[in-house]
């Protein structure tokens, strides 16, 4: 029950602006994220602010209009409700545009669902710290919810949604609609490409010379350092002019941060000798590059403890700031991931009529390892498809017809692989467990060849803005592992990527070659090496004990293959063709 | 009868010379196996050592029956001689006919082999193949005999082909008969 006349007091206090949290971590528990930023854990994701605005709120008080507020949640995996933040109480209105923003960190590899809960203020709490309402106490004005990834793929990432009662059940009056906006933090785009040069470096080696490299690392608050990057050796070298090396805002904050560059002397014991060290903010790099200056390296003297300024300099032979378009400016822009799935029917897997078996369809509803595996990722990637049409195929088994393929279409077609949704995956798969017999041997060449060509073919069409992402999941070592590597190289340069999920016992050991995070490239048997790592390689087994799902290990490197092919041929986001929605319907 | 191929020598990584770092100044030849005597150099990069970059881009004509793209990394000793780093071949099949259609770019990268025939590295390139001739004939229409546009291929004699008849065009048969 409202009053009769609004709070105008409480209506003209400013809200937004030089208040404003300039945190961008949760601020769910204070404590916890200043010790972590203190320990130099600053989140690496990006940073995301939500603005909302409604339009033709029920009106719940008597004389005036409503005075609404949202509040909005994340909802967990287990249905409870956690609260994100709050929006401020904009007196008298139906179509509020509320100025506070709600922080939260995206994760391209979860899914996350966010429910926002209007509320109607009465008068008598307008002045009180919207954080300390008691929500029993106010009116409901209605309910929406949505994920987050709905509403950053949207052109403008802008997102309507109509309001409900609680439980969704709908109201027989007309509730309006919230419609939430996405931006992210101008941190996420900016980055500063260095180039770093030395000279005069003392000699740490006795026959040779040094082979020198930097370590540039971020000062934290209790006094130590967090490395961020370091650049790669240069060998036998006194004077040596490293490549460009690229920092992103996001990890070193702000321009006058103070960083630590120490650059040491490689050794391959691992036991790397410190040749100096010194401490310059980017903006002090930034003027040594104006200025064409060095700035002298120091040693602690181990004699006195004292400082010694060395002869050897740094010197910046490039400075220039970029912007770098995020993963949200392409997806929201309309660049879309195709997913593929394909499944392994080769005999290790077991009689699927048997529990036992790894293809075992349980009548309670528990998802066997194969369904797992598809239900989880497709679940993330299906907001970033478009069509939600997905190419299904299966290897390795017998199809009716008798012969073994090792590339057959899951849902028994001749002509499409294509299913839809994921829902879709899961049929197709169970009625391919009932007429495909398991077979042999595990080869991933046709599939990822045949994948290699749907991605080749819309990089040909006019505007290629399509991401192919291909999950084998499979319960063995592969049979053909240079033939797989030939095909993975073949494949490396081109718009996809590939994520292996290996499930039951085997020992994977074999196969996480084929993942080249150890900085090995790939190398085909013609000579051709892999052009960029687009292999994501997990053990199922291995993810079951620990907190992180099997798909966040292995989608958490997604964003970045993407990134790094669309920079590398400079395709930037798609024009948008959408103006700017306006807050009011 | 040719295909005109542009290739851009990036950058080459992990050289050596007698298992120690690269000294001197490294640069690239490029040759194909169809016609012998054109080599295409780039420029020198003095400062890389055994992680030079050279970013040069080289514009070379294939020839139809061309198989391989011979890459060659040097550097240069006293005088104007040069030793060989490592030698990558190229096949033409690789950025030609594979998945990628034409005019598009392409990012490879090869082994380098060196005269003993060990690992020297690795030689990163991109590759644009540009609109052949042949192709662009009969899309643009542009060059037509008495008004009839020409798919076929063109007559051997106008110096541009090397040694090889892929083909003689129907017309040249009425010509034959005259003769």
């Amino acid at each position: 029950m409202g009053s009769c006349f609004s709070d105008l007091k409480g209506a003209k206090q400013a809200v937004g602006g030089v208040n404003a949290q300039t945190g961008t971590t949760n601020n769910n528990n204070d404590a916890v994220d200043f010790f972590y930023t203190a320990q130099g854990f600053q989140p690496l994701f990006t940073h995301v602010e939500l603005s909302l605005s409604a339009c033709n709120l029920l009106d719940l008080d008597i004389a005036s209009k409503s005075d609404p507020m949202v509040v909005v949640y994340a909802k967990k995996g287990d249905g409870r409700l956690e609260e994100l933040g709050r929006t401020e109480v904009i007196p008298n209105s139906l179509n509020p545009e509320w100025i506070e923003k709600i922080s939260i960190a995206f994760h391209f590899e979860m899914v996350q669902p966010l429910v926002f809960h209007v509320y109607d203020i009465d008068t008598k709490y307008h002045r009180v710290p919207t954080k300390t309402l008691k929500l029993s106490d106010q009116d409901f004005l209605g309910e929406a919810s949505c994920t987050l990834s709905e509403i950053v793929t949207k052109p403008s990432r802008s997102l309507t949604v109509k309001l409900q009662n609680k439980r969704g059940i709908s109201g027989q009056r007309k509730q309006g609609a919230i419609t939430i906006h996405a931006e992210e933090t101008v941190a996420a785009r900016s980055a500063v490409e260095i180039i770093f040069r030395c000279s005069h470096l003392d000699n740490k080696d006795i026959l040779s010379k040094s082979d020198p490299f930097l370590r540039i690392s971020r000062i934290v608050e209790s006094g130590g350092s967090v490395p961020i990057c370091k650049t790669e050796v240069k060998d036998n070298n006194l004077n040596p002019k490293w490549r460009p090396l690229c920092l992103n805002f996001q990890q070193f904050g702000s321009k006058d941060n103070p960083l630590l560059i120490e650059c040491f002397d490689f050794n391959s014991s691992g036991n790397h000798a410190l040749i100096g060290k010194l401490q310059k903010s980017v903006a002090d790099l930034e003027k040594l590059y104006q200025e064409r200056k060095g700035a002298n390296f120091v040693m602690r003297s181990t004699r006195n403890g004292q400082e010694k300024v060395l002869k050897g300099q740094l010197f910046v032979d490039q400075y220039c700031e970029k912007e770098q378009f995020s993963f949200i400016d392409y997806v929201s822009s309309g660049f879309e991931l195709n997913f593929m799935v394909a499944v392994d029917f080769t005999a290790s897997n077991g009689n699927p009529q048997q529990p036992d078996s790894l293809h075992y369809m349980d009548l309670s509803g528990r998802l066997n390892s194969y369904q797992k595996a598809i239900m989880e990722v497709g679940e993330v990637i299906q907001f970033y498809d478009s069509d939600k049409r997905f190419p299904a195929w299966g290897f390795g088994g017998k199809i009716p017809g008798g012969i073994v393929s090792h590339c057959f279409n899951l849902n028994g077609s001749l002509t499409s692989s294509e299913v839809v949704g994921v829902e879709g995956i899961m049929e197709a798969y169970g009625s391919a467990l009932r007429s495909v017999s398991l077979s042999g041997p595990t080869l991933f060449g046709p599939v990822i060849n045949l994948a290699a060509q749907m991605a080749a073919a819309s990089l040909s069409s006019y505007n290629s803005s399509k991401y192919y992402v291909l999950l084998i999941i499979t319960d063995g070592v592969v049979t053909d592992l240079q033939e797989t590597i030939n095909a993975v190289v073949k494949a490396s340069d081109l718009p996809l990527s590939i994520l292996i999920v290996g499930v039951g016992s085997t020992d994977f050991k074999s196969m996480e070659v084929l993942d080249a995070d150890n900085g090995c490239r790939l190398e085909s048997s013609t000579g051709r090496i892999a052009t960029r790592d687009i292999v994501q390689f997990v053990p199922m087994r291995e993810i079951q004990s620990g907190q992180i799902s099997v798909v966040q290990a292995l989608l958490e490197e997604l964003p970045n293959q993407f990134l790094t092919f669309m920079r590398s041929r400079d395709i930037k986001p798609l024009v948008s063709q959408f103006p700017h929605p306006s807050t009011i319907l | 009868m040719s295909q005109t191929i542009e290739i851009t020598i990036l950058s080459a990584e992990n050289l050596q010379e007698n298992k120690k770092a690269i000294k001197g100044n490294t640069f690239v030849t490029v040759q194909c196996d169809g016609s012998n005597n054109e080599v295409s150099t780039t420029k020198l990069d003095s400062e890389g050592g055994s992680y030079p970059t050279w970013n040069e881009k080289v514009v070379i004509d294939l020839p139809l029956h061309a198989r391989f793209v011979t890459i060659e990394v040097k550097y240069k000793t006293r005088g104007s001689s040069s030793n060989s780093v490592g030698i990558a071949r190229v096949p033409v099949s690789d950025f030609l006919g594979g998945y990628v259609h034409e005019n598009q770019l392409q990012f490879l990268s090869y082994r380098l082999w060196d005269n003993r025939v060990m690992r020297n590295g690795v030689v990163n390139i991109s590759v644009k193949v540009k609109m052949s001739q042949q192709n662009s004939c009969s899309s643009s229409m542009s060059s037509t005999m008495n008004g009839v546009p020409v798919t076929g291929v063109p007559v051997a004699g106008n110096g541009s082909c090397s040694r090889v008849a892929t083909g003689i065009p129907a017309v040249w048969l009425n010509y034959q008969r005259h003769i």
